[in-house]
């Protein structure tokens, strides 16, 4: 007779769900932990030198400025040019390399998708491959070959060399996309007169611009974060990206936590930006192919 | 096969299809004008790096880089890495570090993606907060955790401290026990929201029907997980864990800023250790021998890795 009230009782108050709090307590641990060192960052950016370098430490400063900030983008001080240099020498680099990159690995991408011809799947292996290895392989060689070609310490050398990454990973990106568009399509546009060239130019790249949109982030977001080539090829100043060109804040300043926060913060600002705005096509080029049925 | 073509192409061309290569090739000589810009690149700046890594491999270069000088000494620069002294301790850190990089990610990714799978308010903003540091620079990354370490006024140290875990703050990078799993700590935070979108991705594919079948079958939340969810998701962890593993393998950037391989080599792993060689000690050859080990053990998870990849390719294909 004591069975029946209690599925009624039960009911009345919630049964602990161990699972869902479990769910709960990963989420928070994971946010603490991905979000408490961005936010020290931030902090330390925002203080004084000596606040920054007090034991314990001040956890919220005492006397914010923003002067870390005004030095790195005021073009009067000689390190505000110089991180504005940079900046711009960042910018220059991973947008060339995004355009020629996208250019020259659309059409590759859509003759990987569409057809077969001898050779497609060695080629196309070797794009796979490519993105296995490190930079470290073709370091050397690709530093004997710039330093050849006269293109040591200039834009040139590292435009070409980020095409070793942003190209593979370019084509197979938008290899995926091309094959979720139904050939349909093409074959409609081919009965009513159009070339295959023109079937691919008017009707497939309009429907993949998500794809295109996607591919473009990741050359960006690559080539503005790349350091191992720059670092090696560029040695004077005036060609050095911001990944390379913050080490100079580093020892120039040996203690200067608080610049160096500032500069680490600015450089990731259009990489968060670009990624926020446009999240979405990031995390579907992220896993497309990698989940196909 | 190629559909677009069979539809279209008048039926001639299909006869011709069981020519020889040479034939197939002029046949389809247009298909090829797409993909040569891209192979032009890839032989520049790929293809020949390969070979000219592979020759440098066999030669002696000179330290003044004048490659004209360079002298034939067959697989001596091999012997020279495999019997050097510190290559069987760089490669267990290399061991280490990868293995437990990948391990931690994606434990933390799968814990991830399950408690972000069920919808609630907000769930996007979370998964993109937590997918920042994957998108911020690894240099960056580097830069704010050695402040975070810093052995007078890190605030991990000083939280430790405060928390009474330990008596005065620990000197993470600077100690050759605790070096190691500290850049563990960095490489896990910078990618294991990589393994959580992906797992997330993977979890949207389980069918709901089978989930509820094992519910009214009166499976319990960790049965239903191992014997339907995981199953389903073995195809995505695979790549994921292999993207990762490669990924790691192949890490420079935080081992090098951080620490520089240091102390002592404590945190030396193959990759730091093959750019110290080559333009540290300016030994090429040593160096590209020890690249082209490298490439060999990559080509061995690379078949993997294309095989995890293509599958459902050849599917289309038909």
């Amino acid at each position: 007779m004591t069975a029946t009230p209690q599925p009624a009782r039960r009911a009345a108050r919630k049964p602990f769900d161990g699972w869902r709090w479990a769910g709960r307590l990963t989420i928070l641990f994971l946010l603490v932990f991905t979000v408490l060192p961005m936010a020290w960052m931030v902090l330390t950016s925002i203080k004084t030198q000596f606040a920054a370098l007090q034991y314990p430490p001040q956890w919220w400063p005492a006397e914010p400025t923003l002067a870390n900030y005004w030095r790195l983008i005021n073009p009067a001080d000689s390190t505000g040019r110089e991180f504005l240099l940079y900046f711009w020498n960042s910018l220059f680099v991973s947008l060339t390399t995004t355009i020629l990159g996208v250019v020259v690995a659309v059409p590759a991408a859509y003759a990987f998708s569409r057809f077969r011809f001898p050779g497609r799947q060695l080629l196309f292996f070797a794009v796979l491959v490519r993105n296995m290895f490190p930079a470290v392989v073709f370091l050397m060689p690709l530093f004997l070959l710039m330093r050849w070609m006269g293109l040591v310490n200039t834009h040139g050398s590292l435009i070409l060399t980020y095409l070793t990454f942003g190209l593979p990973l370019s084509i197979w990106l938008l290899k995926g996309f091309f094959d979720n568009i139904p050939v349909q399509l093409e074959q409609a546009a081919r009965i009513d007169g159009a070339t295959r060239f023109q079937a691919f130019l008017l009707i497939v790249m309009p429907l993949s611009t998500p794809g295109i949109i996607a591919t473009s982030i990741f050359s960006f977001i690559g080539a503005w974060n790349e350091y191992v080539y720059a670092y090696t090829f560029l040695s004077k100043q005036d060609s050095m990206t911001l990944p390379v060109g913050i080490q100079r804040f580093f020892t120039e300043f040996a203690t200067d936590w608080p610049g160096l926060m500032a500069a680490t913060f600015l450089m990731s600002v259009p990489v968060v930006v670009l990624f926020l705005v446009l999240q979405k096509y990031f995390v579907r080029a992220l896993t497309e192919g990698a989940v196909k049925h | 096969m190629a559909t677009d073509r069979n539809v279209i192409a008048p039926a001639p061309a299909l006869r011709r299809k069981r020519g020889s290569i040479l034939r197939q090739v002029v046949e389809h000589r247009a298909d090829y004008l797409y993909v040569l810009p891209a192979i032009l690149v890839m032989l520049v700046v790929i293809a020949y790096p390969i070979y000219y890594t592979i020759e440098l491999s066999f030669f002696k270069t000179p330290p003044n880089l004048q490659m004209k000088d360079k002298i034939f000494v067959g697989l001596d620069n091999y012997a020279a890495i495999l019997s050097s002294a510190s290559f069987r301790r760089v490669t267990l850190n290399t061991l280490i570090w990868t293995v437990l990089s990948t391990g931690f990610a994606f434990i933390l990714g799968l814990a991830a993606a399950l408690a972000l799978h069920r919808e609630f308010a907000g769930r996007g903003l979370l998964r993109a907060i937590l997918l920042i540091p994957y998108v911020v620079s690894a240099v960056a990354a580097s830069y704010v955790w050695k402040w975070l370490y810093h052995s007078d006024f890190g605030v991990i140290g000083a939280l430790s401290v405060q928390l009474g875990i330990t008596d005065r703050p620990i000197n993470f990078l600077d100690n050759t026990t605790t070096v190691l799993p500290s850049l563990i700590v960095v490489n896990v935070w910078k990618e294991f929201s990589f393994a959580m979108v992906m797992l997330m991705a993977g979890l949207q594919t389980v069918p709901e029907q089978l989930l509820r079948a094992a519910r009214v079958d009166g499976a319990n939340t960790w049965q239903s997980f191992w014997h339907v969810t995981f199953p389903h998701l073995r195809g995505v962890s695979m790549v994921t864990v292999l993207l990762l593993m490669v990924a790691n393998f192949n890490a420079f950037i935080i081992p090098w800023i951080m620490t520089g391989g240091g102390p002592a080599g404590a945190s030396d792993i193959w990759i730091t250790d093959i750019y110290t060689i080559a333009f540290g000690r300016q030994r090429y050859g040593v160096a590209s021998a020890y690249a082209v080990i490298l490439f060999v053990v990559m080509m061995v998870l690379g078949t993997f890795y294309v095989k995890a990849l293509t599958r459902g390719d050849d599917g289309r294909a038909q």
